[in-house]
């Protein structure tokens, strides 16, 4: 027993000291680098993908890097895995090694001169990779979108169920709120339908004006928010959780039983507004603004209340007021995603808002990890790759994603990266040795 | 001029009075004592004062200014710091965001700082992160600041608890038993502390003890307590001395 | 009077399918202090292992010759034999999705309860396809009118049998070793392993107990609403769920009485209001409950951390 066991540690061993061998030599390209490979391969599989595809055999491009191709017709696999390796891996993995002198003082200058210029000229490289590669089919650009709006459930998930330790089902409520929100500020104002009837202002103004319904659809959902808000000063665990689970059913039928918004029969035509740079930006600005909020004293707040409230109370802090801004902070937040979800679908009924999503929200925060940023975008990442590579699994499909919850709640009960902070100026910075001091902060 | 006045104090839990007739002046620069058996209602007192309990009857003076029935974060801010008896920290943080913490009520940021990381949030952490390090270094633990305090050994996190009640700017510093389950060594160093506290920031101290040397060489003014009345009250000597406490106290817990 | 005297009996009925989940519920929170949240789904498997025994047993029967067994007497051997196998699947529920996490965060055991529902119901759907199974005709329906209240036979039996389960859970708990044994854990969970009383065995125990009941639960379900379906557990449940929350945590009489409660607020608000509004009222009472009696009706008021 003890020889199989450490046979399979030694061997565990080799492996990761394999993959260190084989990382050691990218360790010294910086984030730049990697986004410049990125946006390069992603350009090679716009402009010769097709035609490399054809030649291994493949019908078309792989959607999702070979993973549903995998599954679908296995036998194409080994062309698949060469595409991933012709048009991906090995550019990615050449430019980002060779142009690592270049991209460490590239990088190390941003920093220098401004680092929120920095942080932009990354996000821009980005998001320019990702409209590329999602240009390439409509599915893409939808899988997309829906991940970005998870990453913003997660994320405002975890500041009441992560870093203040409540137990909120509330959210596919908020969503709803935001979504019927949203949808009812721009069906009423810039569509004709049959709704709500003949445009109140002309159409051309509604896509600038799209930011206004989300925050509309926000401002509603945090409204609605202080029915859970109230009741948490006096109560905790348990009962707010059921509390807020009767909020949600709540939501659900009060919409069922609003004739003016289609009942159970949904509200549609939204227009197409909730594009991908729309859905990208407001993603952006969420992470931003909660990431500031978390790392902030009155962000702190909510991690000392969750640990000790009386402490936290005898240290000067408003617990109400802590909870209150959580509370609103995360519902707004859900309201947002709910409004481009809504947007996104162009269609929804009350049924979308139900158990099902808030298992599929739960799922991605305790995923992806508490008390994290990070894990709360690598949860909501993970969570929806995972569920579209197993879709041609069909129903097997709902039986191997749980499988992989089990397991990850068993071996990291707090998730995948709980408890960490994130620090964009460490994940940017300049990987060379001589690099610029390490304690350079953008938000403090 | 006192600093905190406390009147006919007297409190019930449902039924039974756990504190009767409780009186106390603190002036500034005084450091006061609070003994009694276990179970006498000292922490009662504690919490009475803090705003954890509203009192049944009686009146608190926080410099001059009535403090009964305001929730605990405000008679905090308004100048009554306090240390707890089981250490009462918050596991995942670390002993520079404990001490950050309690400046919370003299953030001016406000929300919009926090949401948008404004310039003058920036200069105001810095500001907190630096007066925190100060009063780290005050007690003896600033070489500790980024670690969590679930790493720390039992002395260093009650020096922790101790700069975090300094952060909140305290007129006068309220001590739940300070010494509690430390050795001989750590007593000492507390008391050392409490005492570079007590200079340094001219603050008014009132704390709870069972330590009868420790209270004895601190203490300007010992009150004590027994089933919730004080019983007592006078400089240590004439305390140590006094046959009813010697009877109620003294005569069955002697601690050294 | 008639009317509401009517009803009174519609609640009682629907009433036991709530309390007899809910005291799984409330079973497990005594001891673990965590909610199962599969235990809706365990439901669905008592309903679903109840029909096939009752379907391999009637075809026993016919083969055997033995026509001339009477429905009731197969009905008690389902519900027995069912809620003998089920009390395993819920011990392997322990077992599998509990008992690894008995020292992580509470949240983390929630979110694997919910998975292994998802397992069953997705299970279930891969295993007998989209086909709507309907449970056998055990006993035929006979209807009662007592002054101008309808009641049939299968409502009685079925208020009945609850009653009867939920006394005979009573008297475990009170009157056997073991069920002093869960007493004591839901008093101080600390203590107890110290005191010699093995924490697996109990909380095994516990799962055992409270999936049979939801077992009973289903086939009584069954035998009054004979469409299965396997998504049957996850409303009932949840709303059993909330009954066990109403009832105080921990406390098997709170859950029962709150598990009636619910019944008659859902049949009452049914029958004054259109019935879309059912959910809508029925969550607005809870809610207004919870905000204004925190801890329930027999919780003792202590507040409850996550564990983190």
């Amino acid at each position: 027993m003890t020889a199989i066991n450490s046979k399979l540690s030694t061997g565990k061993k080799d492996v990761s000291l394999f993959l260190q061998k084989l990382w050691e030599p990218f360790s010294v390209s910086p984030m730049l680098g990697w986004l410049i490979g990125v946006l390069i391969a992603v350009l090679l599989e716009y402009t010769v993908g097709l035609y490399v595809a054809r030649m291994l055999g493949l019908p078309k491009i792989p959607v999702l890097f070979g993973v549903l191709i995998m599954l679908e017709t296995p036998i194409l696999f080994p062309s698949a895995v060469l595409y991933v390796l012709i048009i991906f891996i090995i550019p990615i993995a050449l430019i980002a090694r060779f142009t690592a002198p270049l991209t460490n003082t590239l990088a190390g200058k941003l920093i220098d001169v401004q680092p929120w210029l920095a942080v932009l000229v990354h996000l821009g490289l980005f998001y320019a990779a990702l409209h590329l590669w999602a240009e390439i089919n409509d599915y893409r650009v939808l899988v997309v979108r829906l991940t970005l709006i998870s990453i913003i459930l997660t994320l405002s998930l975890n500041v009441v169920n992560g870093y203040m330790g409540e137990f909120s089902c509330s959210h596919p409520g908020f969503m709803a709120l935001g979504a019927y929100g949203a949808s009812v500020f721009t069906l009423f104002l810039f569509v004709d339908d049959r709704t709500f009837g003949e445009a109140l202002l002309p159409a051309q103004l509604g896509f600038l004006m799209f930011p206004l319904g989300l925050v509309f659809g926000g401002a509603i959902a945090a409204l609605g928010a202080l029915i859970i808000a109230i009741p948490s000063f006096r109560t905790r665990g348990d009962y707010l959780a059921i509390i807020s689970l009767a909020f949600m059913f709540i939501v659900k039928s009060l919409i069922e039983n609003l004739e003016f918004v289609g009942g159970p029969r949904g509200l549609g035509g939204q227009p197409d507004w909730a594009n991908l740079p729309t859905v990208f930006a407001w993603t952006v600005i969420c992470i931003w603004v909660t990431n500031n909020f978390v790392k902030s004293t009155f962000g702190k707040a909510l991690n000392a209340v969750r640990d000790d409230e009386v402490a936290a109370d005898a240290m000067t802090v408003n617990t109400r007021q802590t909870k209150m801004v959580a509370f609103l902070f995360a519902a707004f937040w859900a309201g947002v995603a709910g409004g481009l979800f809504a947007h996104v679908l162009r269609y929804v009924n009350p049924g979308s808002f139900g158990l099902q999503k808030l298992a599929e929200i739960l799922a991605m925060l305790y995923f992806g990890g508490l008390n994290s940023v990070v894990g709360s975008i690598v949860g909501a990442v993970s969570f929806n790759l995972v569920s579209e590579a197993l879709r041609p699994l069909e129903i097997l499909k709902w039986i191997i994603i749980p499988v992989i919850f089990i397991l990850v709640m068993i071996f990291r009960p707090t998730g995948l990266i709980a408890f960490t902070e994130l620090n964009v100026i460490n994940i940017i910075r300049p990987k060379n040795k001589a690099a610029v001091p390490q304690n350079v902060e953008v938000s403090q | 001029m006192t600093i905190l006045r406390v009147e006919h104090m007297t409190h019930y839990f449902g039924g039974l009075r756990a504190v009767n007739n409780y009186n106390l002046t603190v002036d500034p620069g005084q450091i006061r004592g609070l003994i009694g058996p276990n179970g006498a209602g000292k922490s009662t007192v504690f919490n009475l004062i803090t705003g954890l309990y509203t009192p049944t009857e009686g009146t608190i003076l926080l410099d001059g200014e009535d403090i009964v029935g305001r929730p605990p974060y405000q008679i905090a801010d308004m100048g009554l710091g306090r240390t707890f008896q089981n250490l009462q920290l918050w596991r995942h943080m670390t002993v520079l965001e404990h001490v950050k913490m309690a400046r919370y009520s003299k953030i001016t940021y406000g929300l919009v700082g926090a949401f948008f990381a404004t310039p003058r949030r920036v200069r105001e952490e810095a500001e907190i992160k630096a007066k925190a390090y100060s009063l780290l270094e005050l007690v003896g633990v600033g070489h500790l600041a980024e670690q969590n305090v679930t790493n720390l050994p039992y002395g260093a996190l009650r020096r922790v608890e101790m700069a975090r009640a300094l952060a909140t700017e305290p007129k006068i510093l309220f001590l739940d038993e300070p010494t509690a389950g430390m050795n001989p060594e750590e007593l000492v160093q507390m008391m050392e502390i409490i005492r570079k506290v007590h200079r340094e920031l001219n603050l008014a101290i009132f704390l709870i003890e069972h330590r009868m040397k420790f209270v004895m060489e601190l203490c300007d003014i010992v009150q004590t307590l027994v089933f919730g009345e004080v019983i007592a009250e006078g400089p240590p000597d004439y305390i140590q001395n006094d046959p009813q406490v010697i009877e109620a106290y003294l005569g069955t817990e002697v601690e050294t | 009077m008639e009317f509401f005297l009517q009803n009174v009996v519609n609640a009682l009925q629907w009433g036991s399918f709530y309390a007899l989940i809910a005291l799984g519920y409330s079973m497990v929170y005594g001891v673990l202090l965590l909610f199962n949240f599969a235990h809706g789904d365990i439901f669905m498997v008592g309903a679903y292992v109840g029909f096939f025994v009752a379907t391999g047993l009637l075809l026993l029967v016919s083969s055997l010759g033995l026509v001339s067994m009477p429905g009731w007497v197969v009905l008690v051997l389902v519900i027995l034999v069912a809620m003998f196998i089920t009390a395993f699947v819920g011990v392997a529920v322990e077992r599998i999705g509990y008992r690894p996490l008995r020292q992580a965060p509470r949240a983390s055991a929630a979110i694997t309860g919910l998975m292994i529902g998802i397992i069953f119901e997705t299970g279930n759907l891969a295993l007998l396809g989209a086909r709507r199974l309907s449970f056998p005709e055990l006993i035929e329906t006979t209807t009662y009118t007592i002054g101008g209240v309808t009641v049939t036979n299968k409502r009685i039996m079925i208020v009945a049998v609850s009653l009867l389960l939920m006394f005979a859970l009573h008297q475990f708990v009170q009157r056997t070793k073991w069920g002093m044994a869960m007493r004591a854990m839901a008093y101080d969970f600390a203590v107890v392993p110290l005191m010699g009383v093995p924490l697996n065995s109990i909380a095994a125990l516990t799962f055992g107990l409270g999936s049979a009941l939801a077992a009973a639960a289903g086939i009584l379900f069954g035998v009054a609403y004979p469409v299965l379906s396997p998504y049957m557990g996850i409303v009932v449940g949840w709303k059993a769920f909330v009954a066990a929350i109403l009832g105080g945590r921990g406390s098997i009489l709170g859950a029962a009485l709150a598990g009636f409660l619910l019944g008659f607020i859902e049949i009452f608000v049914a029958t004054i209001f259109p019935s879309t509004l059912r959910d809508l009222i029925a969550f607005s009472i809870i809610l207004l409950i919870l905000v204004f009696r925190p801890h329930g009706f027999f919780g003792e008021a202590h507040t409850s951390r996550l564990r983190l």
